[in-house]
């Protein structure tokens, strides 16, 4: 898998674990953080895919 | 006496706001000189003047958090806020030293809350405000990241066409005046507000000024001051940039990291979250890297930011302890 995408799990994960953390005033922060950088890391995916295509 | 040792205090806030500038200006100009925009000095004048008008823009929400959202404001002395700034100021020194990663932002919250909790124990610090601070230490990087990473593949889909290379450059070039500035203007927002919030604790400490008070405007003045003054004389004497550090950026990748991380400094300092100015444009930039290819990236830097959100609150903390129990003891 794309190392690159792997980073942006990884990064959505860790935002996955702070949501519960988060104030409730800006828990709405972190649960945008989770879904953006999962696309992110999906359409980097997708890229790495098609480049080896 | 007490006079002497509020004016001392306030000196000490400001020197730290000064170091903060001095620390700091490289953030917001490192990329206007690598790419030639501006002269350093030309730079660190621009950075300057945005670090100070900042305070015309943004409120005062962040000097609040820092004054009574992190420690009960009845816990506070001018032995709290004394040991608190000498415990960050310390924890930065040592780290420097040390050759360990560290976040001035971050040590200053730490330091506030270890000296409270030497004086009064946990119950004196504001678990929601922490709690706050804390995740955002965590965010305020990964939006940066998240946001210049978009905002430069969008770009980047709109002018590979460009069928004048150098005109786009150019177009760059000029832009990255705007981002510099803006990402200068959140800089001098997010981290002067950090000293104005101490001077405010200080102020309700020695019952200057109420909880609930507005921050004086001779605060406001001289902490922006401060900060203006730091990036004035420090900027040009940096020359291992952030820039050049972390990633090779080109005016574009320039203007996209800066107007990110000072969009994410906009947002945090409206909602009055202070969050590490370095680590935010570190992440930007990173996203900026990123979006070239991975090992584009020097992640020995990054990794260090990571370091610093474990070690920074914990290791300033015990540093304003220490230094509130030999205040105690001295006195």
């Amino acid at each position: 898998m794309d190392r690159r995408a792997l980073f942006f799990f990884g990064a959505a994960l860790l935002c996955l674990a702070l949501v519960p953390l988060t104030p409730d005033t800006y828990r709405y922060v972190g649960v945008v953080m989770l879904i953006w950088l999962t696309v992110l890391g999906l359409l980097s995916h997708l890229d790495y895919r098609s480049r080896l295509r | 006496m007490e006079d002497v040792l509020f004016w001392l205090v306030v000196a000490v806030a400001l020197a730290f706001d000064f170091v903060n500038g001095f620390h700091d200006a490289a953030n917001s100009i490192a990329t206007v000189v690598a790419t030639r925009v501006l002269k350093p000095f030309q730079a660190v004048v621009w950075a300057a003047t945005f670090n100070f008008i900042a305070f015309a823009v943004f409120g005062t929400k962040v000097a609040a958090t820092i004054a009574t959202g992190v420690v009960d404001p009845d816990v506070l002395t001018i032995g709290v806020v004394f040991a608190g700034l000498i415990g960050a100021i310390a924890w930065n020194v040592l780290t420097a030293w040390l050759g360990l990663p560290s976040s001035s932002s971050h040590a200053l919250v730490g330091g506030m809350v270890g000296a409270a909790v030497a004086k009064a124990g946990w119950d004196s610090v504001i678990k929601e405000g922490l709690r706050k601070i804390g995740v955002f230490i965590v965010y305020s990087p990964l939006i940066g990241l998240a946001l210049a990473f978009s905002l430069f593949v969008i770009v980047s889909w709109i002018v590979h066409r460009a069928r004048q290379p150098r005109r786009v450059n150019r177009t760059f070039r000029v832009l990255q005046l705007g981002s510099a500035a803006a990402f200068s203007l959140g800089h001098g927002a997010n981290d002067a507000q950090k000293t104005m919030g101490v001077i405010l604790a200080l102020l309700i400490a020695t019952g200057r000024a109420t909880e609930h008070a507005e921050v004086p405007l001779w605060v406001v003045l001289s902490a922006h001051a401060s900060i203006a003054l730091g990036t004035l004389l420090g900027g040009w004497r940096i020359v291992r940039t952030m820039g050049t550090r972390l990633t090779h950026l080109q005016p574009m990748g320039g203007v996209c990291a800066e107007s990110s991380a000072a969009s994410v400094l906009f947002f945090v300092s409206a909602k009055g979250i202070p969050v590490s100015t370095t680590h935010t444009i570190t992440g930007a930039i990173v996203g900026v890297g990123s979006a070239r290819r991975l090992s584009a990236v020097r992640w020995g830097v990054a990794r260090r930011v990571v370091w610093a959100w474990v070690l920074t609150i914990p290791g300033a903390a015990a540093v304003a302890a220490l230094t509130y129990w030999i205040i105690s003891l001295v006195s």
